[in-house]
């Protein structure tokens, strides 16, 4: 179970299985079934440098050499994940992600653009980011566009036409 | 590669209640099989390669198995006691190994974070140590003397009360949960997980229940255990790595885990390894 799918409460973040808690340096504060426990030191989960920047949270692997890219002009719409892999949305994109992530001219909808993060076994989770000036109807448009990629890039993965 | 011993096990296959001639299609690790009535009204269950495979009735299911099972299906006693109800809940689609939704069923440490409210509520996090053993007459997993503290633990239940569980695992993808009975003191509620492998990684969950409790409408009693289940999914299809681990690795029981580590030692040594994964990833 992944401790993204658990929850904060103060300082610590807590898994959604057990409620094992654990503090920001990693190492396990508490386990609910055992209150009169110390964890012990061994207990812990790896962490990563974090950086929040223009509207994105951005988590590092390894020791991050620079800051995380600007993003200037855009706004965060939202998030969702995709069953395939980060090369079969490029293909169903038509366009290669960059430093700044993928930009993508949808049919029928404004330039959108899209922060690919591969999650292991096949999936890949989607950030969508449009021009700040969007309206409503634009947000709306984006967001159906992106779940039809979504759509396109799954049924390329299941053909075996993508990586 | 050794034969899997879980080859010639009882498994659950449908409910007997609702069969018909016309068949019901599904899977049973791997091979796809039909249940069906016959024309004296028995179960018959077929399997894709046009063989008959054995059967058998019991706790209003269907039973078969692919291979030859050298025993009949376990018993539950409890089962023909006056007075109880039977309850046929249904099947669960579950997108997870059938051993993980068995081991899932013996934690009662995740009640309060899953079943918020329901089977368990913070600050009642506590798991108080508890017996554990492999019966070695019966070849049975047993955990016994389980205590926890529940705020809603069963449909027929006003208030929170400390409940009182056993459980038993008779079959690698079978478990029998004994469970406090508030109107009845001194007798146990039967609550079952009875686990049909579709494939490694998918089953159809069958809980039953044989109950003393005359008030509770059917569809009250069904829709419980029902919430209950689905809330056990979203964890269920999550988990990570998605077949059960039998080798020690990266995960860290506590004394609250007794039950698990057992059952995972009773599925080794019998080579159950279907939905397992032997060597630590
Ligand atoms: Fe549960």
């Amino acid at each position: 179970m992944r401790l993204s799918h658990g929850f904060v409460r103060g300082e610590a973040l807590s898994c959604i299985y057990h409620g094992w808690s654990y503090a920001r340096s990693g190492n396990c504060l508490r386990i609910p079934a055992h209150p009169g426990l110390t964890p012990p030191e061994t207990i812990r989960v790896g962490t990563h440098a974090v950086e929040e920047s223009d509207g994105v949270i951005w988590v590092a692997v390894g020791v991050p050499t620079a800051q995380p890219p600007r993003l200037e002009g855009v706004v965060p719409l939202r998030s969702l994940t995709a069953h395939t892999g980060v090369a079969a949305v490029e293909a169903a994109a038509g366009a290669k992600a960059g430093a700044v992530g993928l930009v993508w001219q949808a049919q029928d909808a404004q330039q959108i653009r899209l922060l690919l993060a591969p999650q292991g076994d096949e999936q890949t989770l989607i950030h969508v980011l449009l021009d700040h000036n969007s309206s409503l109807s634009q947000r709306i448009g984006a967001s159906r566009a992106v779940e039809r990629l979504r759509r396109a890039a799954e049924d390329l993965q299941t053909k075996g036409i993508a990586p | 590669m050794m034969q899997d011993a879980m080859i010639d096990e009882w498994y659950p296959v449908g409910l007997f209640s609702q069969l018909d001639v016309k068949g019901r299609k599904t899977a049973l690790m791997g091979e796809p099989i039909e249940v069906a009535l016959d024309a004296e009204r028995r179960a018959r269950v077929t399997c894709g390669d046009g063989r008959t495979l054995p059967v058998c009735v019991r706790y209003g299911h269907v039973w078969s198995s692919l291979g030859k099972p050298q025993k009949d299906l376990f018993a539950i006693p409890e089962a023909d006691q006056p007075g109880r109800r039977l309850v046929d809940v249904g099947a669960i689609r579950v997108r997870c190994s059938p051993l993980r939704a068995v081991e899932n069923f013996l934690d009662i440490a995740h009640f309060p974070f899953v079943h918020t409210d329901i089977l368990g509520a913070e600050p009642h996090t506590e798991v108080q140590d508890y017996k554990v053993e492999i019966r070695q007459k019966e070849d049975e997993v047993w955990a016994t003397q389980v205590k926890f503290y529940q705020p809603k633990a069963a449909k027929s239940a006003s208030g929170g009360i400390t409940t009182e569980y056993m459980y038993r695992v008779p079959a690698p993808t079978c478990s029998v949960l004994y469970k406090t009975c508030p109107p009845r003191p001194g007798e146990w509620d039967v609550i079952t997980l009875f686990v049909q492998p579709l494939a490694e990684d998918l089953c159809d969950v069958w809980p039953w229940m044989a109950l003393f409790d005359d008030v509770t409408p059917m569809t009250d009693l069904i829709h419980f255990q029902q919430t209950i289940f689905l809330q056990d999914r979203s964890i269920l299809e999550n988990q990570i790595p998605r077949l059960l681990p039998l080798d020690p690795g990266m995960e860290i029981p506590t004394r609250a885990d007794l039950t698990s580590v057992a059952y995972r030692r009773w599925l080794k040594r019998h080579n159950y390894t279907y939905g397992a994964q032997l060597v630590a990833q």
